[in-house]
């Protein structure tokens, strides 16, 4: 078996409650594989410890017991931080230089160098859609174009792991999208990432595996077919059916297989977001 | 439910904190030891510098009370010649205020925070001798023309104290021996110390050749020390026509003639006399 | 994002880790730079200008002795005033300003060291205060041959005997340009950088910016004093004290830098010669200083709880 790309063993971190004798237990005794070429999703509601695993994950907090490898190197160690990509919640870069100097100085950090580096840098902001405004100073963007400039920062140095906090808030849904399609691209590429988002759908079209945690403590782990298919349902849908048919079918599981119930007969509808993107996309192209 | 078990279990313990603290005791320590391993190298420096005449001023609080809580923060965080330099410009204004006395006390804090200036006690020397004497001399407010005289002295003797402080601080400033000079032989006629002074200036490489000249001239001004001077200002008659400057030949004339010197050793020959220039003379004397 | 992916695709080995990089140093440090100039922090020159500029008119007035001794302290003054606002200032706001927009995240989660981000950050201050000092030197060196240009006008054209003007301009060049003040300008750089370094010590460990900056001004003024300290405690040892004193004499003189020691401008300016072993060995104690700090620094600041 192959080292997996990230593991947690008996994770636990406490934070002390400033002026008062009292402290939070924000992770207890946590423990998770992510095998590598994975996109592993970590679901929790707000305050259950996501954002405090990943830092620990990165060794940019130290875990109060336990610890964490990336590909077998502890995370404490500054040497496990050449293969990671991190893209921290609500990201903040220096606000006086532009997109393309934010990618040139967080490559330059990663050791890249001279045209290799201007190259990639050039490449990564097409890539997340910023190239318009690569000469324009960050303290300029919007919520949504710091989160392109942090995913691009991340992949600057072509990590083998990602770690994406959060990777779509604030931003527009043609973006999300454009990042689930980056995500999946980058799983395909075998890069293994660990997300954490409060986008329950598109967790669901992307992540092999989920973990939920609840104030501290990972309740439910596994992959996510297993985790959430209903094994006693079925759906069928038709095009074009006349309602002669639907009666039909009807009179035929009454008649026929008195054990089986229809639950429910209905039109699927379109979701918000592929409206909202094929308005959006027209407009583009009328534009 | 199982999460209300997860929480009642005892709180576990802050690793990290324990750790931070122990990285400030560390921290601590190495500002200790480093502090220990100073000390010596940092009172050997502190005793080189002084040795260099390197801030060997004393700010006591006498200087305190003089150059005020600010004054005092500035001087003693490193900017103590610009305290002096605002101080020097403040006395100029009561100079222009004639206000000799306010004068007098600021230019004591200023040569005290500026030590090393020559020009500050040169100056200061000068104000105090030249201006407020002659201030004190004509004070139209004290009648009593020996009260003024004694004023006047006293501003002399001000000035001289002024420079014999700085050439006590500055023992390279040939300059301050030239001042004190001047302020014994205008001030005070004590040509011999007049002289004195200006032989010492003179001594440095550094000084102008004026000196020796000044010296000389000095010199001649001593009852009973005409043959020095003589040779002294023979040597500087024989250094070439730059030296002979009219203060110059009329002094060596003096001489030669106080000391009657023979005919051959004199530089200004007694002119032959003109038979009818002494017709001319006599015939003008009734 | 109609881009190609194979602009990114993951590296095939692992990649080595160099313990110890000058060029992300390097990185971090022209970052800072760059911070530092873009927050427009250069304006002060324009004040420094104006304070030379305004003080050569008003000088004018004085002998040319006093004009130059004044316009060197004038100009040493506000060089030294003005590295050390600098220093304490830019270096107080670098690592708090980090810490709460989370950039700190985005770059210790590169593979930097957090050694590696102290130097930088601290040699991003050490590079301004370095090109603000050469910009002040400029100044002041434009100012002060503008000047020995016009008085030497004024002496020769003043007519008075050749022997007395000839030593006027001897005078007037012994004055001026006394290379010492160079010297001078060294030991007030190297003071800037230790504080700079003690700056950095400070916000490694405080809650705030405002309290770095109070803490270290007053470590400032205290360091001022700490050699009349050191010598009170180390002198009267046998004679009575108490115990309390001596302590407190004894806490001053190991914790505070002795920055009386690198206040040498003062005579320099007017013209006392420094030894060079003398600076060498002030110069190496700014040094000792600044390694110290630094290392302290790191120290607290690897265990910091971000
Ligand atoms: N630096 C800190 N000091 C004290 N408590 C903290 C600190 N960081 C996080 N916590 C606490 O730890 C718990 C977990 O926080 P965390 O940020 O990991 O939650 P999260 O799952 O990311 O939430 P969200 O969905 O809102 O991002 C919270 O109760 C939070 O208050
Ligand atoms: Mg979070």
């Amino acid at each position: 078996m192959s080292t997996p790309a990230i593991a947690i063993r008996n994770l636990t971190k406490v934070f002390p409650i400033p002026f008062r004798r009292d402290r939070v237990v924000a992770v207890r005794d946590l423990s998770l594989e992510v095998a590598p070429g994975q996109v592993y999703g970590l679901l929790g509601p707000n305050g259950s410890g996501k954002s405090t695993t990943m830092k620990i994950v990165l060794g940019l907090i130290s875990p109060s017991a336990g610890r964490t490898e990336i590909f077998g190197r502890d995370s404490q160690i500054v040497d496990s931080h050449e293969e990671v990509g991190f893209l921290p919640e609500n990201p903040y870069f220096y606000k006086y230089l532009t997109g393309m100097e934010t990618l040139r100085f967080y490559g330059k950090l990663c050791g890249l160098r001279g045209a290799q580096l201007a190259d990639k840098a050039g490449e990564l902001l097409k890539l997340v859609g910023l190239e318009h405004a690569r000469d324009r100073r960050l303290g300029g963007y919007s919520k949504g174009m710091l989160q392109r400039i942090g995913l691009a920062q991340a992949l600057i140095q072509d990590p083998r792991l990602l770690v994406l906090d959060e990777p779509t808030a604030g931003v527009d849904p043609r973006g999300s999208a454009e990042i689930r399609d980056l995500i999946v691209g980058c799983k395909d590429r075998g890069i293994t990432v660990l997300l954490c988002s409060h986008l329950l759908g598109q967790v669901q079209e992307i992540c092999d595996r989920i973990g939920i945690l609840d104030r501290g403590i990972l309740v439910r782990e596994g992959k996510l077919e297993e985790l959430i298919s209903i094994e006693d349902q079925t759906e069928m849908i038709f095009r074009d059916a006349p309602p002669a048919l639907l009666a039909e079918i009807q009179q035929l599981v009454a008649k026929s297989y008195p054990q089986v119930n229809l639950l429910e007969t209905r039109k699927p509808q379109t979701t918000l977001e592929r409206y909202f993107l094929e308005v959006t996309t027209a407009a583009k192209a009328k534009g | 439910m199982k999460i209300d078990e997860g929480i009642a279990q005892a709180t576990p313990s802050l690793g990290s904190r324990r750790r931070q603290y122990s990285s400030y005791a560390i921290a601590a320590l190495m500002v200790l030891v480093f502090g220990a391993a100073r000390l010596p190298f940092e009172a050997g420096l502190t005793r080189q510098h002084r040795a260099a005449s390197f801030g060997n001023v004393q700010l006591n609080l006498g200087l305190r009370a003089k150059i005020g809580q600010l004054g005092f923060l500035a001087a003693l965080s490193g900017f103590r010649t610009l305290v002096a330099d605002l101080l020097w410009i403040q006395a100029h204004t009561a100079w222009e205020k004639v206000e000799y006395g306010r004068m007098n006390l600021m230019l004591n804090t200023v040569t005290t925070l500026a030590p090393h200036n020559v020009n500050f006690w040169d100056l200061s020397a000068w104000h105090m001798a030249y201006n407020a004497s002659v201030a004190a001399f004509n004070d139209s407010k004290q009648p009593k023309l020996v009260r003024r005289l004694q004023a006047q002295h006293q501003y002399f003797m001000v000035g001289k104290d002024f420079l014999e402080r700085g050439i006590a601080n500055n023992p390279g400033a040939y300059v301050l021996h030239q001042s004190l000079g001047a302020i014994y032989r205008d001030k005070l006629e004590d040509h011999w110390n007049a002289f004195l002074e200006y032989d010492k200036a003179a001594a440095f490489a550094r000084a102008p050749t004026y000196e020796k000249r000044f010296a000389a001239y000095e010199l001649a001004k001593v009852p009973g020390r005409e043959r020095q001077a003589w040779e002294r200002l023979k040597r500087l008659y024989d250094m070439g026509p730059q030296e002979r400057l009219p203060t110059l030949e009329k002094s060596l004339k003096a001489m030669e003639e106080a000391l009657s010197l023979p005919e051959e050793q004199r530089v200004y020959k007694t002119p032959v006399q003109n038979p009818l220039d002494i017709i001319g003379k006599k015939l003008q004397i009734p | 994002m109609d881009a190609p992916l194979s602009a990114f695709s993951p590296r095939a080995a692992t990649v080595q880790h160099r313990f110890f990089s000058p060029g992300r140093v390097w990185a971090l440090a022209t970052n800072t730079l760059t911070e530092l100039i873009r927050l427009k922090i250069f304006y002060f020159l324009l004040l420094f200008a104006l304070l030379l500029i305004g003080s050569s008119a008003f000088l004018v007035q004085l002998s040319f002795q006093d004009q130059f001794q004044m316009l060197k302290d004038v100009s040493l003054g506000a060089m030294s005033i003005f590295t050390s606002l600098l220093a304490i200032l830019a270096t107080s706001g670098l690592l708090p300003k980090d810490i709460e927009d989370r950039t700190l995240y985005t770059i210790l989660a590169k593979p930097v060291s957090r050694l590696e981000y102290l130097m930088g950050k601290l040699s991003g201050v050490v590079l301004l205060l370095f090109v603000s000092m050469l910009l002040m030197g400029v100044m002041f060196a434009a100012v002060l041959f503008w000047r020995v240009h016009v008085v030497t006008g004024e002496l020769v054209t003043g007519g008075g005997p050749q022997e007395l003007i000839d030593q006027q301009l001897r005078d007037l060049h012994a004055t001026a340009y006394n290379p010492n003040v160079w010297a001078g300008g060294l030991v007030i750089y190297a003071k800037a950088c230790l504080l700079a370094s003690l700056t950095m010590f400070i916000s490694t460990f405080a809650s705030s910016s405002i309290f770095t900056v109070i803490v270290t001004v007053v470590i400032y003024f205290i360091g001022h004093l700490q050699a009349t300290a050191r010598d009170y405690w180390q002198v009267s040892n046998g004679a009575a004290m108490g115990h309390l004193t001596k302590a407190f004499l004894a806490f001053v003189s190991l914790v505070f830098p002795d920055l009386q020691l690198f206040n040498l401008v003062d005579e320099i300016v007017v013209g006392t010669p420094i030894a060079a072993w003398l600076l060498y060995k002030t110069l190496g104690l700014g040094l000792m200083y600044f390694l110290i700090y630094l290392l302290a620094a790191f120290f607290v600041f690897s265990n910091k709880e971000l």
